[in-house]
């Protein structure tokens, strides 16, 4: 362990911090993944809406290709044109939010095209409005996760991962995606677009698509849900993300895994063992706090 | 067939989807290969991609078509799988087919994808009718898009050059996730009950364009400038196919609205 190594690990704590936290309200403002389905639904079952629908492919697949893309550009001007790291991840990243409108303009149009009969209309203002959202959250994504890649590839810095600088990014985007669609979808489909229900109630499959397509002054658009999210589901993702990247590099950095490889393993083991007991508790007091969860009665006949 | 995903009606035929797909695949590879051997440069190395676009548009073709039948979450996994499998056999094919290997990888990826699919169906018990059949037919275009990004980076059909700039510099990555996203992102994104084949087909020319024009950048530090003349075909196609899926889009929804309220009685 050296100064160096534990800059370079507070800085990819960091930037994954922002990563987190920018991945789930680029989601949030797109209506990515699990929200996207209830807003799918909502049409089918008479709630024609003004939210954006986008369908790209789920999270962790979606944020794997911007960042793979992003790190990929990076990487054709660092090594084919020797350009600066910096503008070079930056450019890639610009790359990476280009195709995220792309996709993200043909997946609300798609959608809501093909749910013609049930009146739903293809809003030219909310592409407008909300697309240049979504760009901009995944620059800021597709910047960090690119930035941390870089970090552990770059042959002039300590860490030297051994797999290839875009193939470590597609992994990170890939992790990403996934931490924020399980720890941003949690905050955003329970409160926000559900909020006819009480806290705690899950979701009946008989009230999907049901979502509140009315804000609290005219008509419910994405930008208002990202607003909501940005004060809690934003900031706790980022916190999932951030700690994952620093937990796991940090072990390896107090513990050398070449010869202290078991210590590193066995801290691992216990940090998992206290977040599960945190998580325990932390569970049990938002339910005592925030409840009630209605008791299960057993299963009704229908 | 499920109405939930669409997948309706086909107005062109999977047999000749299938047949433009494998055919134009093969020849954009060899095309590219032959065209770059014989003139000593690397500008045709975008036939290639307008064969891995000949081959999106048969898988994602598949795609609809076995989703149709209700796995509505599963689109992004059966696309995935498409190119794991196409990955697998690809790799097997080069090595050991020399300048026959791309045929050997597609039809290998074909036989596995129809393994695969006689697994799930008589021994999971998933029962779904088409689906050997698709598997099949999304091997084959995983393997395709697999080897004609490939070419595209290197510019030749050689083993030893494609593991040298596609899998060692990792741009291995981006073939691999625009690969799939290609195959699967155009049903995905206008799942629905009312989806049309040939609007998600159109769609999925422009996404094969995007695929181009993302590997078409890794090829500039590969083969060089020449790299621009892939992005720059892959840009017109994309141009070209987004305002043909914009049209469609306008003769296909409830309406396409500058802006407005909701509309009165939904249902």
């Amino acid at each position: 362990m050296d100064m160096v190594s534990m800059g370079l690990l507070a800085a990819m704590g960091a930037l994954a911090t922002v990563a987190g936290a920018s991945e789930d309200l680029e989601s949030d403002v797109g209506s990515q993944s699990n929200p996207n389905s209830q807003v799918q639904l909502a049409a089918q079952v008479g709630h024609t809406h003004r939210i954006y629908n986008k369908a790209i492919s789920g999270e962790p697949p979606s944020n794997a290709l911007y960042a793979a893309l992003a790190a990929v550009t990076a990487s054709v001007l660092m090594s084919g044109y020797g350009m600066n790291a910096f503008f070079a991840i930056a450019i890639g990243s610009v790359m990476a939010a280009i195709f995220n409108g792309i996709f993200s303009v043909t997946a609300y149009m798609g959608r809501n095209t093909s749910q013609a009969r049930f009146n739903q209309y293809v809003y030219l203002d909310v592409l407008r409005t909300h697309t240049t959202a979504i760009m901009a959250h995944a620059y800021i994504t597709a910047f960090c996760v690119v930035t941390i890649s870089y970090i552990m590839t770059a042959p002039w810095l300590p860490i030297q991962h051994p797999f290839p600088f875009p193939l470590v990014a597609m992994i990170w985007g890939l992790a990403i995606g996934a931490i924020g669609s399980s720890t941003g979808d949690v905050h955003y489909g329970g409160e926000r677009e559900f909020q006819n229900y009480i806290f705690g109630a899950g979701l009946n499959a008989a009230n999907s698509g049901d979502i509140v397509t009315r804000a609290e002054a005219g008509l419910r658009s994405s930008i208002d849900n990202v607003w909501f999210c940005a004060r809690f589901g934003g900031p706790v993702t980022g916190m999932a993300f951030g700690l994952t990247v620093f937990l796991d590099n940090w072990r390896t950095t107090i513990f050398d895994p070449a010869t202290q490889g078991w210590y590193a393993v066995l801290t691992g083991i216990v940090i998992v063992i206290l977040f599960i007991v945190y998580n325990r508790i932390l569970e049990i007091r938002a339910r005592k706090r925030y409840g009630p969860y209605p008791e299960y009665k057993g299963d009704i006949e229908a | 067939m499920s109405v939930a995903a669409g997948g309706g009606a086909a107005k062109i035929d999977k047999t000749k989807l299938m047949m433009y797909g494998l055919g134009g695949g093969v020849l954009g590879i060899y095309l590219a290969h032959v065209l770059n051997e014989v003139t000593g440069t690397d500008y045709f190395s975008f036939l290639a991609g307008l064969g891995v676009i000949a081959a999106v548009v048969m898988g994602s073709d598949a795609v609809r078509r076995v989703c149709s039948y209700g796995i509505g979450t599963g689109v992004p996994s059966i696309g995935l799988m498409a190119m794991g499998m196409g990955l697998v056999a690809a790799m097997f094919g080069l090595s050991i087919g020399g300048v026959a290997g791309p045929i050997i990888g597609i039809a290998v990826s074909m036989g596995f994808g129809y393994v695969v699919g006689l697994l799930t169906n008589k021994i999971i018990k998933m029962n779904i009718p088409v689906l050997e059949e698709a598997l099949m037919t999304l091997g084959g275009a995983g393997a395709i898009v697999l080897i004609g990004l490939g070419v595209m980076i290197s510019g030749v059909i050689d083993y030893r050059v494609i593991i040298a700039n596609v899998i060692d510099t990792g741009y291995i990555a981006i073939v691999f996730i625009i690969g799939s996203l290609a195959i699967l992102h155009p049903f995905n994104a206008n799942l629905g009950p009312d989806e049309t084949q040939d609007r998600t087909l159109v769609h999925s020319v422009s996404a094969g364009a995007l695929a181009m024009f993302a590997v078409g950048i890794a090829s500039l530090e590969t083969i060089g400038v020449e790299g621009f003349v892939s992005i720059f075909v892959a840009a017109v196609v994309w141009i070209v196919f987004f305002k043909k899926f914009f049209d469609l889009v306008k003769r296909d929804s409830a309406g396409v609205k500058g802006t407005g309220l909701l509309p009165e009685g939904g249902m």
